[in-house]
């Protein structure tokens, strides 16, 4: 069997005198979508922070099979692990959570110009990727002028624009009506594990739970189901490489330094560490 | 059974049966007491008051203390007091409007649940009213102790030869008691004038739809007042009542700060768009956007800076020339001595209420964005892009107004600059000393709010859960 993407075992985690994580094992593999459930206090977001390096458990580990190897979060510092998660992971809020007086294709590019790159270049890779979500003709709006779902688009963009190809999500549906949670939730999996990448994501609803490959179900800190989602199958999910958005645009991204296009259906490759 | 059934209502016990009114001061108290909000949201806007209260008494006793005079060179100082009040009006009226806007925005949200679960716009309002003068108060009383302190300080300044000494700036009692209790009335009518929006949409008060727009009709208005304002002042020469003089010259003055009301925000708008287009890195680009967000808020902020600077620059150096060629006049020397200690003490008292209305606002910004900025932090941006973009949309609006006024003084008295330069070196000096202070001063009280935003990101829990 392949090295797991991510290998998580026996996390615990405290605060104060309340028990977190009571020993929770994980391992996620490439391009599965894996569903986070559980009531409230069940632990389900310290389980996401711990696995992407948000949180630094207070026992266990957490493995992380990273484009130059395997590398252990908790013996990182909390700068290497800061450029972890600018680099090699990409995250998704509840509530978008965007920076408000940035234009939408400003805020998807965010990233890029954190690692260096210059502004030309990561705005036209952050418009390239909002043009895949739909978003195309709305890069010039303030985060105000976008409705719930487009600003959720747009955080979906600033989560993969960098190459990410693990995106963790934190009900990234929850602040949304249900029509909207489905076309968000569409374009989430299609540009995620439509082209090979993992998805964890946080949710209390059934439904957003139902379409990735994956539900694992936390009780007071534990897992205490893991089971095949009813997207295993693939039926709902689209097939890997059928997301060719930001990927079409790629002919005008090409001379972006440090960026492997090669790499990865569309900008992914670009790792934490290769990508200075 | 009976442990399942709800409490059954007792209708013989007076005390609990609904009387229909809102127990407004016990509603005010429920939110305000400490542990109900965070300490930051009821300790803030009582500094903020704190400190409004203690600079305005400073810069009262400062002007009455010219009044009290009675040398032949009184008339004139009486006069100058006037005009340094003229220019200390603006930064004074906008920290106070920081503080009271701050103590009346940080319960925005309680008050809108508040409403939601039904609480009338007079329970909300009457709330809101009690509990903002009720900050202003305690702050006011707060400042009044530190004006108390900081007397013997500003003593030490020199005035007619020797320090004006600990209880030169003593307004009296009376003065005090008028200033506290402006200040909570300022209070209590910024807190009903912001609540509008509260009362009027409960759902919306925290959504910025539209970046407003700075146009071209403030420049017409702007050239307008100042032809009035120059007209004025050419006829100046036929008036012979002094009373009417003075009235003049502080109309002239003030319509200026007002043209630098509204030609500032769109001298700032365009600075931030050039800014904008040359923002390589992710902080360049964030501070330029934060300033084009209000160019407005933004002037708010510093304006008061451009017309002391521009003072500071024009009567400097004219002071310095003059007194470099009245060297033997001992007397006259002195008089121009202390025309320009006061310019450059209203120098430093601008940059000071700036420096205060940063420290005050940024500190609530901080706040207001805990959520954003955690995010940020876990998305992966380094604490210091955060900080540097926030310093950087204080920063670079300040120094454009410093330094784009100063220039404009120093054009406007060109060869007398220039001569001053060779004449009298050392008191350029001082000046160009006090402008790199009240910079440092303001860049200090930027780096004092940064705890706020390490705290923040060290305890994520509290925002995001």
């Amino acid at each position: 069997m392949n090295t797991p993407l991510l290998h998580a075992s026996s996390l615990v985690l405290r605060y104060g005198s309340t028990t977190a994580l009571a020993g929770v094992d994980l391992v996620i593999q490439e391009g599965e979508s894996v569903a986070i459930m559980g009531a409230s206090g069940s632990g389900k977001t310290s389980l996401l922070h711990c696995l992407s390096g948000i949180l630094r458990p207070d026992g266990g580990f957490v493995r992380f099979a990273g484009p130059t190897g395997t590398v252990d979060l908790s013996t990182l510092s909390d700068g290497e692990r800061s450029r972890l998660r600018r680099e090699a992971f990409g995250f998704v809020f509840q509530q978008g959570l965007l920076v408000p007086e940035l234009t939408a294709v400003e805020n998807a590019a965010l990233p890029l110009l954190l690692s260096g790159y210059p502004r030309a270049d990561a705005e036209a890779r952050a418009a390239a990727w909002l043009a895949a979500l739909g978003l195309r003709g709305l890069e010039a709006r303030r985060i105000g002028e976008l409705s719930g779902g487009q600003a959720q688009r747009v955080a979906i963009a600033r989560a993969q624009v960098g190459g990410a190809t693990l995106i963790f999500a934190d009900e990234p549906t929850g602040a949304l009506d249900s029509a909207t949670s489905v076309d968000v939730m569409d374009a989430l999996l299609r540009s995620t594990t439509g082209q090979g990448h993992t998805l964890v994501v946080v949710t209390h609803d059934e439904k957003v739970a139902a379409r990735c490959s994956r539900i694992v179900r936390l009780t007071d800190g534990q897992v205490v189901s893991d089971s095949a989602g009813a997207a295993s199958s693939r039926s709902t999910v689209p097939a890997p490489g059928a997301f060719a958005g930001p990927a079409a645009a790629s002919t005008t991204t090409t001379a972006i330094a440090h960026v492997p296009t090669t790499d990865g259906p569309a900008f992914g490759g670009a790792g934490w560490e290769s990508g200075r | 059974m009976s442990t399942m059934a709800p409490p059954a209502p007792t209708p013989t016990s007076a005390s609990s049966r609904p009387t229909g009114r809102a127990p407004i001061a016990r509603l005010a108290w429920m939110l305000a007491r400490p542990g109900a909000a965070s300490p930051a949201t009821v300790a803030l806007p009582i500094v903020a008051f704190a400190v409004t209260t203690a600079l305005l008494l400073i810069v009262l006793g400062g002007v009455l203390m010219f009044w009290q005079r009675t040398d032949e060179n009184a008339p004139a100082f009486q006069m100058l007091s006037l005009l340094a009040i003229a220019l200390l009006i603006v930064p004074l009226a906008t920290l106070g409007g920081a503080a009271a806007r701050l103590s009346a925005r940080r319960r925005d949200d309680r008050l809108a649940t508040l409403r939601l679960l039904g609480a009338t716009t007079g329970t909300v309002t009457l709330v809101t009213v009690v509990e903002s003068t009720a900050l202003a108060f305690l702050g006011a009383i707060a400042g009044v102790v530190l004006y108390l302190v900081s007397m013997p300080l500003v003593g030490l300044i020199p005035f007619g030869g020797g320090p004006i000494g600990p209880t030169a700036i003593w307004t009296g009692p009376l003065a005090i008691l008028g200033v506290v209790v402006g200040v909570a009335l300022l209070a209590a009518v910024s807190s009903v004038v912001g609540l509008r929006a509260v009362v009027v949409s409960p759902l919306g008060v925290r959504l910025k739809q539209r970046a407003p727009h700075t146009s071209w009709v403030r420049l017409l208005v702007g050239a307008i007042i100042v032809a009035v304002a120059y007209a004025t002042l050419s006829s100046l020469g036929v008036i012979t009542d002094v009373a009417i003089l003075v009235g003049a010259l502080v109309g002239a003055f003030a319509a200026s700060v007002a043209v630098l009301g509204l030609v500032g925000p769109f001298a700032l708008s365009i600075f931030a768009k050039v800014r904008l287009r040359r923002a390589k890195t992710a902080e360049q680009l964030i501070s330029a956007r934060g300033i084009l967000e209000s160019p407005k808020a933004a002037w708010r902020l510093v304006g008061g800076v451009a017309m002391t600077s521009f003072v500071a620059v024009v009567a400097g150096t004219g002071t310095a020339l003059l007194e470099s060629f009245s060297a033997h006049s001992t007397s006259e020397a002195l008089f121009i001595a202390d025309i320009r200690t006061g310019v450059l003490i209203t120098l430093v008292a601008s940059f000071v209420m700036v420096a205060c209305s940063v420290g005050v606002g940024q500190a609530a910004a901080v706040l207001d964005r805990r959520d954003l900025y955690v995010s940020l932090d876990r998305v992966g941006m380094p604490v210091s892009t955060m900080d540097t973009a926030r310093v950087r949309s204080v920063m670079l609006p300040l120094l454009f107004v410093a330094i784009g006024s100063a220039l404009l003084g120093a054009l406007l008295v060109f060869p007398l600059a220039g001569l001053t330069l060779i004449m009298a070196p050392l008191s350029l000096l001082v000046i160009a000393i006090c402008f790199v202070l009240g910079l440092a001063l303001v860049r200090l009280s930027l780096l004092a709010t940064r705890p706020i935003l390490t705290n923040v990101l060290a305890h994520p829990e509290r925002s995001l859960g």
